[in-house]
């Protein structure tokens, strides 16, 4: 807490005085029985019970530990270091990568193409080793993918890392009566250590002597405001009491002696650090998607390899040939090129977010974003600037509204009044905050300041307004300081005046505003003190109660010159007696502060309009700064607002009504699940305040609960479980802390919450993005399955081989699909709902249906008919070509004849084949490139688009078209990949049937424009 | 998302899929009502037959296009493949092996020859043209009748003792088995691109010289006659018949012996070593006791 008094503390010093400091048996037996009642609430929480039942001996005892003592505890509890979580080994990551649904599949396929080599083998078929290089290259896509994947999650997963660094390296500890310098690692329950400003606290401690000690617990509890540490026990709440500190904050000013509660894991930020790694990462949307797909595939594949073969039984082919034709309808069917696709095109998206400063450690997350439908935004740090500023003043009876931009680019208030002259000097001479030397060249904002936030707020303020500040407060020189304390709640100062002639001296006070006009008579309106009577009392009151509505932190400020003969110059002003006049002051005005919202964040709000529920620090604060940033609307009212309105209680308020509400982590204690599951499903707009980290968790696991993708954002480590809980948790990375970083999808390098929009746009797209690469990985697989049924069922020559299918997913068409992922929005993607994960699925019926039985079949009909121009134009015509299988596979039979007589041996009739799987492929090829083009708009018509504008998928296609040429024309291809030179007019023959593909879906997009919902 | 991936049990999945197969209160199977099934099945014949049709199209078109007589392109046939008869296969390799103390095995040696030359017989034969010898038969127009062009005579007697005129075992009761040697034939090839020089069969031994006392070439020196060439395809001379080469080995010793038999012509070519057949054959001669 702040020197000053504050409202939100105010009550917390009142329970002090319940709390007898004396009796500290007393006190510790009363804790304990309370702890029993609060055991309930969370598994942090129990940390007090060690609290108690720790020895706490040595706070009898200034000597500290016995070394010998220290060593055995050591000994008993281990090192005060987190530990890591036991990880998976690496092996089974990476053996995991290996054994996802399609690539079991591919595993089987190798399989059988080994188990198909070896039989051929031994038989000396020629030919076999076909079989093995198919193994081989299915092997090796499933490796390298994998590969990819392990490294891309090997990248992502070091979280325990940065827990490990926030051990300090050294503490500074009483041991057997002497100050030792030590390792923290070393450090045992028990030992009596000292901090100082500066330090890491070495682990949990209790404070037993402290002076002026000021800790910051925002990597704790996301709060930056510092918390002043004494011995007294405050709270019941280990981490609202004021006597225990913790492990990694940060002790900002003062000294402090404790006893150590609790090292290593024990301690609250190692229970955080645990709950983080206890908590499983949740299972992408896009990974499901993708498995739901691979299961669809795989299913289809087995079906029809199965059926295949036993209709090949069936016809009376053997045991073997049966299973080759099996696995090479499997090949044929899995999407091999799909994963590298989806890999690729979300680390392409991945790349275009981290050029808008939103890193993306899980590739995955980007696409989850899209479909988020609830944000957990947390309030500090994220939605606010994090640092507190001057927002209001009340002077002159009216109230001025300040400058809270950050770039200070707001409209300013009038300054030309009296009294503000008064109230500036007054906030800027009773401050103790001072800029750190050799900052000039900054801007004010940005400077560093040392002191508290309040006070760094107020000299900030200052120094905008009026302007030097350090060489101001020279002028005024300052003759006697009462630092802010808890009994009085305000902190004066008396001045030497700037006039050397005026001998008088000045007396500054501020405080609590109600405490300061207590010792006020006059108030100053327009420079003139006027006394100070009930009406300006009542005008007082209403300001300060606006302010207060606005979850401002106000102040009160007054003044007085000191009468010249009751204080002459060289007056001995004692600040403990405080021997001068403290009542009877002149009241100037108010200040208000607010850690203010960043000025990108309501317009992004704004744009991401779904349900966004941030946790905040106090249920007003947090009501005012969700109203700022637009989280709750105009218009939207909590159950409070419709019982002040309505002049009813707050019981008889129908909870339905109310759109929006506000949750204290108090109340959400008391709460089961299913009302929360109830208070969420009826407001759409939620503020939560006050949570703690398993509270944060509670709130997510919920909102999942009720099917929504929910994404956090947060900084401290008090948030790091529930962004890894979270579907997708978003760090900051400014304020982040490491923890937080590391248990995130996602990190914000500029903090900007407006960069959440931006992810959640690309997030869709990718989404849309995803479906048309899929839908045009998919359409090949049915002209690459056709072939092997017409061969099985007509026996004609075989039309495309395994290899050359291989070639069309691994290597020619994987650009252009990866080319889509660049493909612009067909529309404003934002104004569309956000997915919903049950019903819009990647990989939908009529997207597959459409896709293999219309755009597959017109490409195999293309196909067929190149092929069977290739065979008739080298004498073979279809009919001759219908049963021909048996002969022309015959690798004995050197004479068979062609539909012209002529005699082929065996060897130009396998080169032969070659040439239809080379003609085959470029039908493919062909009608793949009008695929390409229909799939860039799913509604649009491309002459909407515009056919050009995606240059990367123009590329593409070139790209393709050279890649062709290439496996066709290069000398050695046919004996490679089985790729001949063919004839280019055969180049022709299925662009008719490309044309057809584009003309038809032109067609299909016009009835969907028209009929829009239909079909 | 935890309600996308709570585990149901068995029993729900199969009232899903139950429900998915026929569900009550929307009277939908498979998802759908029987009256859009109907309808996206119609929309399907439709799209199929359309599509079948143009497939027809496509292939009447190419059919039409389409010369009877020679085939657009003979971009696999460049040079003729080459095969032995027998053609007796074991695994991968050409081996004609015979027992000489087993009549049956010799016996399918010469029926599988004396079939393969039935043909060649002189009453088959009788119709061909007798064709003037050494020089291309080439013939531009449709001369002979049913609108045809006249096909050589290649008559078995041809073979002198490997004719199986006079040896109807072709040898094989003994260790001077008869071979014969079959050139592809290929629409319009002429070999030595018509320069006038006949083709020839030259069999060497590329392992097993001992075994190999004499080898004898009928026609006399393995000539395959210029007359046979160029053919103009099954059409035009359906009744056209491959000229021949015999060749008879005289076994000693072991009587084993690989035997590479080469068509030698300028323009066929034989060092392919993906296609061992063209060209050439290379086979493993056996007489087992």
């Amino acid at each position: 807490m702040s020197s000053l008094c504050l409202q939100d503390s105010y009550d917390m010093f009142e329970m002090n005085g319940e709390v007898d400091v004396k009796m500290k048996k007393k006190k510790k037996i009363k804790k304990k029985d309370r702890l029993e009642g609060m055991k309930k609430e969370m598994d942090i929480v129990s940390v007090s019970k060690s609290l108690t039942l720790s020895p706490l001996l040595p706070l009898k005892s200034p000597q500290g530990l016995t070394s010998s003592k220290a060593a055995e505890v050591l000994e008993r509890d281990g090192p005060n270091e987190l530990l890591p979580p036991k990880g998976t080994p690496e092996y089974v990551k990476f053996a995991r990568q290996l054994a996802g649904g399609l690539q079991c599949l591919m595993w089987v396929a190798a399989v059988i193409c080994f188990i198909a080599f070896g039989i051929e083998f031994s038989r000396g078929t020629l030919g076999c080793f076909d079989d093995l290089y198919l193994a081989i290259t299915l092997i090796t896509v499933v490796v390298v993918t994998g590969c990819f994947g392990y490294y891309q999650e090997f990248k992502s997963t070091n979280i325990i890392a940065s827990f490990k660094n926030l051990v300090p390296q050294q503490a500074l500890v009483i041991r057997d009566g002497q100050k030792n310098q030590i390792n923290a690692m070393d450090l045992v329950v028990g030992d009596l250590v000292e901090i100082k400003g500066g330090d890491r606290v070495p682990a949990d401690i209790r404070i037993i002597f402290a002076q002026g000690c000021k800790v910051d617990n925002s990597s704790l509890t996301g709060e930056s405001e510092p918390q002043s540490k004494t011995p007294e026990c405050t709270h019941e709440n280990p981490l609202e009491t004021k006597n225990i500190a913790f492990f990694s904050t940060t002790c900002l000013e003062g000294v402090a002696t404790g006893t150590v509660i609790n090292t290593g894991d024990r301690t609250i930020i190692g229970r955080i650090a645990s709950l983080a790694s206890g908590v499983g990462n949740e299972k992408t949307p896009i990974a499901i998607e993708i498995e739901h797909f691979v299961d669809i595939i795989a299913g289809l594949a087995i079906f029809f390899g199965f059926t295949f073969f036993v209709v090949a039984m069936f016809i009376g082919y053997a045991f073997l040939e049966a299973m080759i034709f099996f696995m090479a309808i499997v090949v044929a069917y899995v999407p091999e090129g799909l994963l590298a696709t989806v890999t690729v095109c979300l680390s392409l998206t991945a790349k275009r977010l981290a050029r808008k400063n939103c890193v993306v450690k899980n590739l995955e997350a980007v696409e989850t974003l899209g479909s988020t439908s609830v944000i957990c935004s947390d309030k500090t740090g994220t939605l606010t600037q994090n640092r507190m500023t001057v927002a209001h003043l009340w002077f002159d009876n009216v109230i001025h509204a300040a400058d809270t931009t950050e770039d200070q680019s707001g409209q300013s208030f009038d300054q030309s009044s009296e009294t503000w002259r008064s109230l500036a000097r007054v906030a800027g001479l009773c401050n103790r905050a001072i800029f750190k030397p050799n900052q000039e060249s900054l801007p004010i904002p940005r400077r560093i300041v040392v002191g508290d936030a309040s006070e760094t707020a107020l000299l900030k303020f200052t120094e905008l307004a009026i302007g030097n500040m350090m060489e101001y407060r020279e002028r005024f020189k300052k003759v006697v300081e009462v630092p802010f304390n808890s009994t009085n709640k305000f902190q004066l100062s008396v001045h030497e005046l700037e006039d050397p002639m005026d001998l008088r001296y000045l007396l500054v006070m501020k405080g609590a505003p109600e405490r300061i006009l207590e010792r006020c008579s006059t108030i100053l309106i327009k420079g003139q003190e006027m006394p100070l009577d009930e009406q300006w009392r009542e005008a007082f009151q209403t300001a300060y109660m606006d302010l207060g509505s606005l979850g401002e932190r106000v102040l009160g400020f007054c003044h007085i010159y000191l009468n010249e003969n009751e204080f002459p110059r060289g007056y001995k002003f004692d600040s403990d007696e405080m021997n001068f006049t403290t009542s009877g002051l002149c009241f100037a005005g108010l200040i208000s502060m607010i850690d203010p919202p960043r000025a990108t964040v309501p317009d992004a709000v704004m744009k991401c309009r779904h349900h966004s529920l941030p946790h905040c620090d106090h249920p007003i604060t947090a009501r005012a700064i969700a109203a700022n940033v637009g989280i709750i609307t105009e218009g939207s009212e909590t159950v409070e607002d419709i019982a002040t309105r309505k002049r009813i209680p707050v019981e008889q308020v129908n909870r339905r009504d109310a759109r929006a509400c506000v949750i204290s982590g108090g109340q959400l204690k008391d709460m089961s699940s299913e009302e929360l599951d109830e208070a969420l499903r009826s407001h759409p707009e939620m503020v939560f305040a006050r949570t703690s980290p398993q509270q944060k968790l509670i709130i997510v696991e919920s909102c999942q609960r009720l099917g929504s993708i929910v994404a956090v954002t947060g900084d401290g480590v008090n948030d790091s479980p529930a962004l890894k809980k979270a579907d997708i948790g978003i760090a900051m990375g400014i304020a982040g802390s490491d923890a937080a970083k590391n248990a995130a999808d996602m990190i914000l390098l500029d903090d900007n919450f407006a960069s959440i929009v931006t992810g959640v746009e690309q997030g869709r797209l990718i989404f849309d993005n995803l479906k048309k690469s899929i839908a045009y990985t998919l359409t090949k697989n049915i002209p690459e399955l056709t072939p092997y049924l017409i061969y099985i069922t007509v026996s004609v020559p075989l039309p495309l081989g395994c290899i050359t299918i291989l070639m069309i997913e691994l290597a020619t068409d994987i650009f252009p699909s990866v080319s889509l992922a660049y493909e612009k929005a067909e529309s404003d993607i934002m104004h569309l709902k956000p997915r919903n994960p049950r019903k819009d699925r990647l990989v939908n019926e009529s997207l597959a249906a459409y896709s293999y039985f219309q755009i597959g079949a017109i490409q195999s009909f293309a196909g067929f008919t190149d092929y069977f121009t290739a065979m008739a134009q080298e004498g073979w015509y279809p009919l001759l070509c219908v049963g021909l299988r048996s002969h022309w596979e015959d690798v004995h039979l050197q004479d068979l004849q062609d539909s012209y007589g002529q005699e082929w041996e065996w060897t130009s009739r396998l080169y032969q084949q070659y040439t239809c799987y080379t003609v085959f492929f470029i039908s493919i090829e062909i009608c793949q490139i009008a695929d390409v083009l229909i799939r860039k708009t799913r509604r649009l018509s491309i002459f909407q688009q515009g056919f050009f504008r995606n240059k990367v998928l123009v590329s593409a296609i070139v790209f393709q078209l050279l890649l062709g040429n290439l496996l066709c024309y290069c000398p050695g291809m046919p004996n490679i990949f089985n790729f001949m030179p063919i004839r280019g007019q055969w180049w022709f023959v299925p662009i008719p049937y490309g044309i057809l593909i584009f003309v038809y879906d032109e067609i299909r997009k016009l009835g969907v424009r028209r009929h829009p919902g239909s079909k | 998302m935890a309600t996308l991936k709570e585990k149901r049990t068995c029993g729900q999945r199969c009232e899903d899929f139950g429900r998915f197969v026929w569900n009550s209160d929307t009277g939908a199977m498979f998802g759908r009502t029987p009256e859009k099934w109907v309808y996206i099945s119609l929309y399907y014949v439709a799209f199929y037959v359309i599509m079948t049709g143009l497939f027809c199209l496509a292939i009447w078109t190419l059919m039409y296009t389409l010369d009877p007589y020679t085939p657009d392109y003979q971009d696999r046939l460049t040079s003729p493949g080459v095969m032995v008869w027998p053609p007796t296969y074991i695994e991968e390799d050409v081996i004609l092996s015979y027992n000489l103390s087993d009549k049956t095995s010799q016996r399918k040696m010469s029926n599988c020859l004396s079939n393969f030359l039935k043909p060649y017989n002189d009453t088959s034969q009788q119709s061909n043209h007798n064709c003037t010898r050494g020089e291309y038969f080439k013939q531009e127009k449709f001369e002979a009748p049913h609108h045809t062009k006249y096909s050589c005579r290649f008559t078995q007697s041809m073979l002198g003792r490997c004719s199986g005129l006079d040896d109807p075992t072709f040898g094989y009761n003994g260790t001077t088995p008869c071979v014969i040697i079959k050139m592809n034939r290929i629409i319009n090839f002429l070999p030595n691109n018509g320069t006038g020089m006949a083709p020839h069969l030259n069999c060497t031994i590329l392992s097993g010289h001992e075994n190999i006392d004499m080898m004898e070439y009928f026609p006399t020196n393995g000539t395959f006659d210029l007359s046979y060439f160029p053919y103009y395809g099954k059409l035009a001379q359906p009744t056209y018949v491959n000229p021949l080469v015999a060749v008879k080995f005289h076994l000693v010793k072991e009587r084993e012996a690989k035997i590479q038999c080469r068509v030698v012509a300028h323009n066929i070519a034989y060092q392919d070593s993906y296609e061992p057949y063209q060209g050439k054959v290379v086979f493993l001669l056996k007489a087992l006791k």
